[in-house]
C-alpha cells in the first residue's frame, strides 16, 4: 500500500533513482522481496530498519555491488543489467561511502582522491590534484592531504572517504552506517560533512540509526524489514507517530 | 695444517669477485622472471580462468615437490631435444648452460612467488574490491592500482626472505659448470690448496649478502607493523 504511494509521489520523469519490484536472494534466502522506491533528484532519503532487514543489500543492488535477481532498477536512466557498461556508467554517477571506510592504505589521502578520477573518468594528473585538493578542503581535510589512512582518526578516514567519492562529481550518494564504526566523539565531524553535502543539494541515500541527522536533512524516512519496505514517512510524522507496530518496536529500541 | 694465510684472498679477489657478480645477477635475473611469471600464476589461480588455472596448479605442484638441482639437468638435457623436435629435424638445440641456469631459475622461483602471491591476494579485504568497484575502476586498474601494490606490500618480507634462499640456491649451477662464488672459491681452492680460507671467505661474502638482506626484511616487517598500527 505504501509502496504504492511512494511510487506514484514523484512522478517517473523526475526519478534520478527507480527500484521497481526488486528481489534479491542469497542462495534459498530471500534478502531482499519486491521493493519498491523511487528517489527523485536532490531527494535525501534515511533507510533504517533492525539488523538484518536488508538495508545494506538494497544500497549494494542501487551500484550493482550485489547483482539482483528479480525487478528493475534504473539509475540516472540506465536500467542496470549485466552488461559492464551500464554497470559502469552508473556506478560513475554513484558515489559510495562504507561502515569501515575501505580507504586504500598504500595511497596517501590526496592519491585515494585521485586514483578514480585520473583512470576512470580520464583526468590528467594535475587536473585530478587540484580537484582532490578542492574537495578536500571542503570536508576540511586538506591539511592532511600528504599523510596515509593510518594515521588518521576514524572520523577524518570517513571524510576523506566521502571526498573520495565526491571526487568523481556523482549525482548520487549512497552512505552505509557511516558513523557506526566511529568513536562517539568523531560522529559530529562526519555528520557535519554530511549535512554540509545535504545543503548543496546532492541526492542522497544514508543507512542511518542518527536520528537527529534524519530529522535534519531527511525528506523521507523508509523503514524497512525481514526484506520489505514496510513504511516511509516524512521524518516527523515517523518519528512521532510511525503507522506500524514494528516500526513503533524498532524505534522504541534506538532511543534506548 | 698450516697457519691460516689471508693474503692469498687478495690476489684470488677478482676472481671471486666475478663469481659474486654472476650470483647475484642470476638472483636478480630469476627474481624479475620469477616475480612477473609469479604474479601472472597467481592471478591466473586467482581469477579461477578454466584451463590455465589448473594446468598453473598442477605445474606449482610439480616445481615446489622436486629438488632444484633436479629441474636444472631436465631442463638442461629435456629442453634442447624439445626444442629440436619443435624446430623440426629432431637434432637437439643446445641452449647453453647460462640461459639455462637463467630461465631454470626463473621458472622455479615463480612456483615460489607466486604462491606468497595468491595468499596474498586472498587476504585483502573484502572492502578494497568493493571501494573499487563503486568508483567504476576496471578490473585492470583495480589489480594493477589498489589490490597488487597492497599485496605485494605485505608479502615483501617473504619474498625478501624467498630471494635470499634463492640467492643461496645460485651456488648449484655448478651442475652446469658455471662458475658462481661458490664455484670460483671451490676452483681457486683446488689450484692454491687453500681450502679453509677460501671457504672461509665465501662464508663470509654469504653471511654478509645474506644479514644485509634480512635487515631489509626487518625493516619492512617494523614499517609494515607501523603503517598497521592505527588500523
Ligand atoms: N553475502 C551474503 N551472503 C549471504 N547472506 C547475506 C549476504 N549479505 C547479506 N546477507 C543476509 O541478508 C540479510 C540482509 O543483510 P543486510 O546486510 O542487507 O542487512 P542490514 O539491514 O544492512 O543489517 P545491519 O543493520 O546489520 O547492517 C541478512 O540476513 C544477511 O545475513
Ligand atoms: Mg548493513
Amino acid at each position: 500500500m505504501f509502496q504504492e504511494t511512494a511510487v506514484n509521489v514523484t512522478s517517473r520523469s523526475s526519478a534520478i533513482v527507480a527500484v521497481e519490484n526488486l528481489v534479491k536472494r542469497f542462495g534459498q534466502f530471500t534478502a531482499l522481496n519486491d521493493i519498491n522506491l523511487t528517489v527523485a533528484a536532490g531527494e535525501k532519503i534515511v533507510l533504517c530498519g533492525p539488523s538484518g532487514s536488508g538495508k545494506s543489500t538494497l544500497i549494494r543492488c542501487i551500484n550493482h555491488i550485489e547483482k539482483h535477481d528479480g525487478g528493475r532498477i534504473v539509475v540516472t536512466g540506465v536500467e542496470l543489467t549485466d552488461r559492464m557498461t551500464d554497470i559502469n556508467s552508473v556506478r560513475r554517477e554513484v558515489g559510495m561511502v562504507f561502515q569501515s571506510f575501505n580507504l586504500f592504505p598504500h595511497l596517501s589521502i590526496v592519491e585515494n582522491c585521485m586514483l578514480a578520477p585520473m583512470k576512470v573518468r580520464g583526468l590528467s594528473r594535475e587536473e585530478a590534484h587540484e580537484r582532490a585538493m578542492g574537495v578536500l578542503r571542503q570536508v576540511r581535510i586538506h591539511d592532511q592531504a600528504g599523510k596515509y589512512p593510518g594515521q588518521l582518526s576514524g572520523g577524518q578516514q570517513q571524510r576523506v572517504a566521502i571526498a573520495r567519492a565526491l571526487c568523481m562529481q556523482p549525482k548520487i550518494m549512497l552512505f552505509d552506517e557511516p558513523t557506526s564504526a566511529l568513536d562517539p566523539e568523531m560522529v559530529k565531524e562526519v555528520l557535519d560533512t554530511m549535512i554540509g553535502l545535504a545543503r548543496g543539494g546532492m541526492t542522497m541515500i544514508c543507512v542511518t540509526h542518527e536520528m537527529g541527522f534524519a530529522r535534519e536533512v531527511a525528506d523521507r524516512v523508509v523503514f524497512m524489514d525481514r526484506g520489505t519496505i514496510v513504511e516511509e514517512a516524512d521524518p516527523e510524522t515517523f518519528f512521532r507517530a510511525a503507522r506500524t507496530e514494528r516500526a513503533k518496536g524498532f524505534l522504541q529500541q534506538i532511543i534506548h | 695444517m698450516n697457519s691460516l694465510d689471508f693474503s692469498i684472498v687478495a690476489q684470488a679477489w677478482p676472481y671471486l669477485w666475478s663469481g659474486l657478480l654472476f650470483s647475484l645477477a642470476l638472483t636478480a635475473a630469476a627474481f624479475v622472471i620469477g616475480m612477473i611469471l609469479g604474479t601472472l600464476f597467481a592471478l591466473v589461480q586467482h581469477f579461477e580462468v578454466p584451463v590455465a588455472g589448473r594446468l598453473v596448479r598442477a605445474y606449482i605442484a610439480l616445481i615446489r615437490s622436486i629438488p632444484l638441482i633436479l629441474v636444472l639437468f631436465w631442463f638442461f638435457f629435456l629442453v634442447p631435444i624439445v626444442l629440436g623436435h619443435l624446430s623440426g629435424n629432431g637434432r637437439p638445440v643446445p641452449i647453453g648452460a647460462t640461459w639455462t641456469a637463467f630461465i631454470t631459475f626463473g621458472l622455479f622461483e615463480a612456483a615460489y612467488y607466486s604462491e606468497i602471491i595468491r595468499v596474498g591476494l586472498r587476504a585483502v579485504n573484502r572492502g578494497q574490491f568493493e571501494a573499487c568497484q563503486a568508483l567504476a575502476l576496471s578490473t585492470f586498474h583495480t589489480y594493477r592500482c589498489v589490490i597488487l601494490p597492497q599485496v605485494l606490500r605485505v608479502a615483501s618480507p617473504i619474498i625478501l626472505s624467498q630471494t635470499i634462499i634463492l640467492f643461496q640456491d645460485t651456488s648449484l649451477v655448478y651442475v652446469l659448470s658455471l662458475t658462481d662464488l661458490l664455484g670460483a672459491a671451490s676452483k681457486l681452492a683446488q689450484l692454491n690448496g687453500r681450502l679453509v680460507e677460501m671457504y672461509l671467505v665465501v662464508a663470509l661474502v654469504y653471511l654478509g649478502v645474506s644479514s644485509a638482506a634480512s635487515q631489509c626484511v626487518a625493516s619492512l616487517r617494523k614499517r609494515y607493523a607501523m603503517a598497521g598500527a592505527h588500523r
